[in-house]
């Protein structure tokens, strides 16, 4: 098990503290289907989205380790899980390439909006012809002069409707298989680039998603992320990442269903007993916890071997198969647990099991996954 | 065995399990041929770090790098040289 230092724990406990700010009219606001720009200006001075960045760029300088830990709190303490969702997805679609392939110009011109939280970040890879296929995909990018020409529209883009800056992958090379994609950091108002109204959907209701177009959308040489035709490796990176803060945000998530859980089947009485007693919901409690801890380990194990530069290729989509179903499972258990309460709108819960559905199928459905794990396992081959 | 019989056998035994090693020609385009896909550049890049001793980061991922058996071997080969030259073979 990890050990979290005096200075980490702060850290966690910092975040924390603003959370009831965040909580603030969540039920509407997920009603509404509306993404809350002041609850996004709390989090940016609570200086969560600057946790994995440098301090040269306003960033708080953490690994990815104390990143995490720090955003398992947001998802214990903060109820708006359409927001947490926001929060990963403008960390990991945009710093976190930038500050790993991104040049010095882009680091210093984008970073330090991209910590503050005044420049919203948002990425877009699916198309609607390729999204488990993902690397399929249509939208191009031809060279012109000092600048890059793409064309091509792009779907459930996380953010997009709030979006200041967009990192869009196209293929830049149609003969290069997956070193055939590259990844550009395209601002906002960029003449050719248009976003679609915000797309209805089952969960995560307060972070809106949207289509993305690009019609002819000039964007300058110096805006590619790493290499011309290193969009894969870019999104495998940042892949990893999303996964890994995405999970564990979950995880802070469970732990809070579990606790509310507990204190329910220990307070409501039926047949003249707690709830608690009877062998059947206390098993379903018990399923929650070891849900709980088995996702939780297998991230905090992933990312401990990735930061040692292991390769964690199985590892990655194992804890994301692990983390999204647990999700999925606890957030339906805790509903039975609360009974006809569960069901309302007013107990939160059946929120949760709409945004954990999500899980199972965003950063690679669980179908994806296996298949990755089982290449991996070269279970493709013949023997002999 | 030379680095690209080497290579040759790995693509062969991995990805290509119905066809013979001597059936891969050195020159044959592997992204045309749908030979390296995304996982498969994935574990091609382990692999090259793991068997040529090559430091991650030093392995330069261009498509010109991964297209043919024959361009894999001179890249490692550089790559190789390029380490022996900072003092790290
Ligand atoms: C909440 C949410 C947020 C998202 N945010 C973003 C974002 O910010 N940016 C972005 O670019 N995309 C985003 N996506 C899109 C997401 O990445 C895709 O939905 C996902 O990759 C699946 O692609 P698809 O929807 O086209 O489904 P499809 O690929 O059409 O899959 C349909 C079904 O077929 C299965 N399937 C497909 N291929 C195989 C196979 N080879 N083997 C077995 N089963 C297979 C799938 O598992 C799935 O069950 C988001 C999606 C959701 C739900």
């Amino acid at each position: 098990m990890l050990e979290w230092t005096e200075e980490q724990q702060e850290l966690r406990a910092g975040l924390r503290r603003w959370c009831d700010a965040l909580n603030d009219g969540r039920a509407e606001r997920e009603r509404a289907s509306v993404f809350d720009h002041t609850a996004w200006k709390l989090v940016g001075e609570s200086g969560v989205l600057g946790l994995p960045f440098g301090t040269e760029w306003g960033g708080l300088g953490q690994g990815l380790l104390t990143t995490m830990y720090v955003l398992e709190e947001l998802g214990h303490s903060c109820r708006d899980g359409g927001l947490s969702f926001s929060v990963t997805t403008h960390m990991v679609s945009t710093g976190v390439p930038v500050q790993r392939f991104g040049s010095a110009y882009l680091k210093d011109r984008y970073l330090p909006g991209i910590c503050e939280g005044s420049t919203i970040g948002a990425h877009a890879i699916s198309e609607p012809d390729s999204g488990s296929d993902a690397l399929n995909m249509r939208t191009t990018a031809t060279r012109r002069g000092e600048g890059w020409v793409l064309s091509g529209s792009k779907t459930f883009v996380s953010n997009g409707p709030v979006a200041d800056l967009v990192v869009v992958y196209a293929r830049t090379d149609p003969d290069a298989g997956p070193l055939g994609v590259t990844a550009f950091l395209v601002e906002r108002d960029t003449p050719g680039l248009s976003v679609g109204r915000p797309i209805e959907k089952m969960g995560l209701r307060t972070s809106p998603f949207a289509e993305v177009f690009l019609d002819d959308c000039v964007v300058p040489a110096a805006n590619v992320i790493g290499r011309p035709g290193g969009g894969f490796l870019v999104l495998d990176h940042v892949m990893k990442w999303e996964i890994l803060c995405s999970f564990i945000v979950n995880v802070g998530q469970m732990r809070h269903r579990l606790e509310r859980c507990v204190d329910y089947a220990r307070s409501r009485t039926q047949f003249g007993q707690p709830i608690g007693s009877f062998q059947s919901v206390a098993n379903r409690i018990v399923d929650m916890r070891t849900a709980t801890e088995t996702a939780s380990r297998w991230l905090y194990d992933t990312a401990t071997r990735m930061e040692r530069g292991e390769n964690v290729t199985v590892d990655i989509a194992t804890s994301k198969l692990v983390a999204s179903q647990a999700n999925v499972d606890t957030a339906l258990s805790a509903v039975q647990v609360f009974g006809g309460n569960g069901y309302t709108a007013e107990y939160g819960l059946e929120a949760e099991l709409r945004d954990a559905v999500a899980g199972v199928i965003y950063s690679g459905t669980s179908d994806i996954q296996r298949n990755r794990i089982a290449r991996m396992m070269g279970l493709d081959k013949r023997k002999g | 065995m030379d680095n690209t019989e080497i290579i040759t056998r790995y693509l062969v035994e991995e990805f290509l399990p119905d066809v013979d090693v001597t059936e891969l020609p050195p020159d044959y385009d592997l992204f045309a041929g749908g030979v390296v896909d995304s996982l498969a550049l994935l574990k091609i890049i382990d692999w090259l770090g793991e068997r040529f001793h090559l430091n991650l980061e030093d392995i330069e991922i261009a498509p010109d790098n991964f297209r043919t058996v024959h361009a894999i071997d001179s890249f490692i080969g550089a790559a190789g040289a390029h380490l022996v030259g900072k003092g790290m073979s």
